[in-house]
């Protein structure tokens, strides 16, 4: 516990050049431990979608220092060629709608992924099936995601996030499209998988009531990132 | 292995065979128009091989009757009898005839020939039912696709004529049905005049008409140990007459008449191609925007490109191939209702299976190119 998950250090994202310049991120720094689930608020338009997309290596920063796990991913510019690679390695990614692709059962949206790292069909439909009994969706491992509700939907992609035994998951507003009593069972198990699974998870969100659940808060104000503590840092069993 | 496209085709197996059969139908159509000119080949060489002669004597300076009007005396045939290296000879004369029709008149090619002469160009393997020509008069063979049976009666000119014989597979040059009869007939068809033109004639001085005795083509068989080339160079020295060799008829037949036609065929067919292929792409590109979502996803998640870029490629395979079989079976359903003859060989087939694949890893190239610039970050709602 307490080993680095994300370490972002003076992260700047800067849009446009000349007159249109635009300053979205200016010199973030934070970092958030394994284990610890993250919450990431700011009104809209404020960059929490561009701060996410640059941790996750969709986005390049134009300056600034990004580690995940121990691994630094960028100084300046990318330290490796395959951003792809580290994304398929290291993150598991959940969005507002589960994005499940609509051609594939259940059980072959989890196993996807790690098939594609090299996993054996077998070993890989072992570990999706223990994800999807942890998240307590296996009966539903043949269905397609059309066949589900949104609440069952989310938790396939939260299985399918996992699939890949990431380091980290950044997940945006995953409770979005859900109402409370669902949305509070999602950011239960997210906080269950971040202590039990030992991942450090960012979750943009905009409901405040969700705050409560996670360890940190990290708000994006001024383009600046002011880190909080949480009043309530319960560890769900 | 999760292998992209059989997941994708089979949760839309439906939609996709349905794409498939309509793409099937245009490979179809380009399947039935080659067949058309491999038709119009084969029917071009019919009455050409089943007459079987060496040499076509025709009139001078023309190409013969298959392409232009060609008038000779029919007593050449017994001139070049006496010639050194000439087996058999005989006088042939082709028209074109209506018959009578149950609704509209039928058109045909009538061959005149000798009926007691020793070329016969009613190929015996055609004969279905009846029998070959025996009298000079007042009999004829048809083609079944008249719908004439044999002992059935029909006028031509003044005279009522009983058919003896049917035949099978039977057409001109210009895909019109043949029908056989003896060369008097024949001739008294194409050159005899009405009793009240006769009187006119008459009064005019004409006593006789001289035509009666013409002929459209002389044909001839060589004797073996006899060049064909030096007996039809003879025969055009003394006699002033052309002279085409077999090969340089089914020349004048294939190039001359069946040139413009092919290159028509063949202008049409490129077109079909072409309009297939940017159909393939079409549905290609647009079954690939419908996935532009799951496919930017599946970027973000880490998916490499070439096992995207394998999906779309596999999918515009399986729609190539499956097209394909859908037009081989589309095509041979409706060959036989075509009025022509449609002649489907397996090579074009194969020679079509090449084009469609070629078309189908280049109509690829629309998806592939929309996987590459698809954006990851399109994923991520803002």
């Amino acid at each position: 516990m307490d080993t680095q998950g994300i370490r972002v250090e003076n992260l700047v994202k800067k849009f446009g050049q000349g007159e249109s310049l635009v300053n979205v991120i200016d010199g973030a720094s934070f970092v958030v431990n394994k284990g610890e689930l993250v919450a990431l608020i700011a009104p809209s338009g404020a960059g929490k979608t561009t701060l996410l997309m640059m941790i996750g290596c969709v986005l390049e920063p134009t300056s600034g220092k990004i580690w995940l796990g121990e691994e630094a991913v960028y100084n300046d510019r990318w330290l490796g060629s395959d951003t792809r690679r580290i994304r398929r390695e290291k993150i598991g990614f959940i969005f507002q709608s589960h994005y499940l692709i609509p051609f594939m059962n259940v059980i072959d949206n989890v196993t996807l992924l790690p098939q594609t790292n090299g996993l054996t069909k077998d070993k890989a439909h072992a570990k999706a099936m223990e994800l999807l009994e942890y998240l307590e969706i296996a009966e539903k491992a043949k269905s397609m995601p059309s066949q589900l509700s949104g609440g069952q939907n989310q938790r396939v992609a939260i299985a399918r996030a996992l699939a890949n035994e990431p380091e980290i998951i950044l997940a945006d507003e995953p409770t979005a499209a859900l109402d409370v009593e669902r949305s509070v069972s999602v950011v239960k198990m997210l906080k269950k998988i971040a202590q039990e699974q030992n991942v450090a998870i960012i979750m943009v969100t905009h409901d405040e009531r969700m705050l409560v659940y996670c360890d940190k808060i990290l708000k994006i104000e001024n383009k600046k990132i002011i880190i909080s503590e949480t009043q309530n840092n319960e560890h769900i069993v | 292995m999760i292998n992209l496209a059989q997941k994708d085709i089979t949760h839309t197996l439906g939609k996709f065979l349905v794409t498939a059969m309509g793409v099937g139908m245009l490979l179809g159509i380009v399947l039935i128009m080659i067949g058309v000119y491999r038709g119009m080949m084969v029917d071009a060489e019919i009455l050409l091989n089943d007459i079987n002669a060496d040499l076509w004597i025709v009139q001078e300076d023309t190409l013969g009757p298959f392409a232009e009007a060609s008038r000779v005396h029919e007593d050449l045939k017994d001139t070049l009898r006496a010639f050194e290296g000439i087996d058999k000879s005989e006088a042939l004369t082709f028209q074109n005839l209506q018959l009578p029709g149950e609704t509209k008149p039928i058109r045909v090619t009538a061959v005149g020939f000798d009926v007691f002469g020793k070329i016969n160009p009613i190929n015996p393997e055609r004969l279905t039912a009846g029998k070959p020509l025996t009298k000079e008069h007042y009999q004829i063979v048809v083609s079944e696709e008249t719908g004439y049976k044999v002992d059935d009666t029909l006028k031509l000119g003044r005279d009522i004529y009983r058919v003896v014989g049917v035949t099978r597979d039977t057409v001109s040059s210009g895909g019109d049905l043949l029908v056989y009869l003896s060369l008097k007939d024949a001739q008294n068809l194409q050159f005899l005049y009405s009793n009240a033109r006769i009187r006119s004639d008459r009064a005019r001085g004409i006593l006789e008409n001289k035509e009666m005795k013409m002929a459209n083509a002389i044909v001839a068989t060589v004797k073996p140990g006899y060049v064909i080339d030096n007996v039809a160079n003879k025969i055009k020295k003394w006699k002033h007459e052309s002279v085409y060799t077999r090969t340089e008829q089914k020349a004048i037949l294939t190039k001359n008449l069946i040139e413009r036609s092919s290159k028509q065929i063949g202008l049409f067919t490129a077109i079909l191609v072409v309009v297939s292929t940017i159909i393939i792409a079409l549905i290609i590109y647009t079954m690939t925007l419908e996935k532009m979502k799951e496919i930017s996803i599946m970027k973000l998640i880490g998916i490499p490109n070439s096992m995207i870029i394998k999906m779309i490629v596999q999918e515009t395979l399986i729609l190539g191939v499956l097209a394909f079989i859908f037009g081989n079976i589309f095509s041979h359903l409706i060959s036989d209702n075509f009025p022509k003859r449609i002649v489907l060989e397996i090579p074009d087939a194969w020679m079509l299976f090449g084009v469609v694949i070629v078309a189908s890893i280049l109509s690829s190239f629309v998806g592939v190119a929309k996987v590459i610039h698809a954006d990851p970050a399109a994923a991520i709602g803002g």
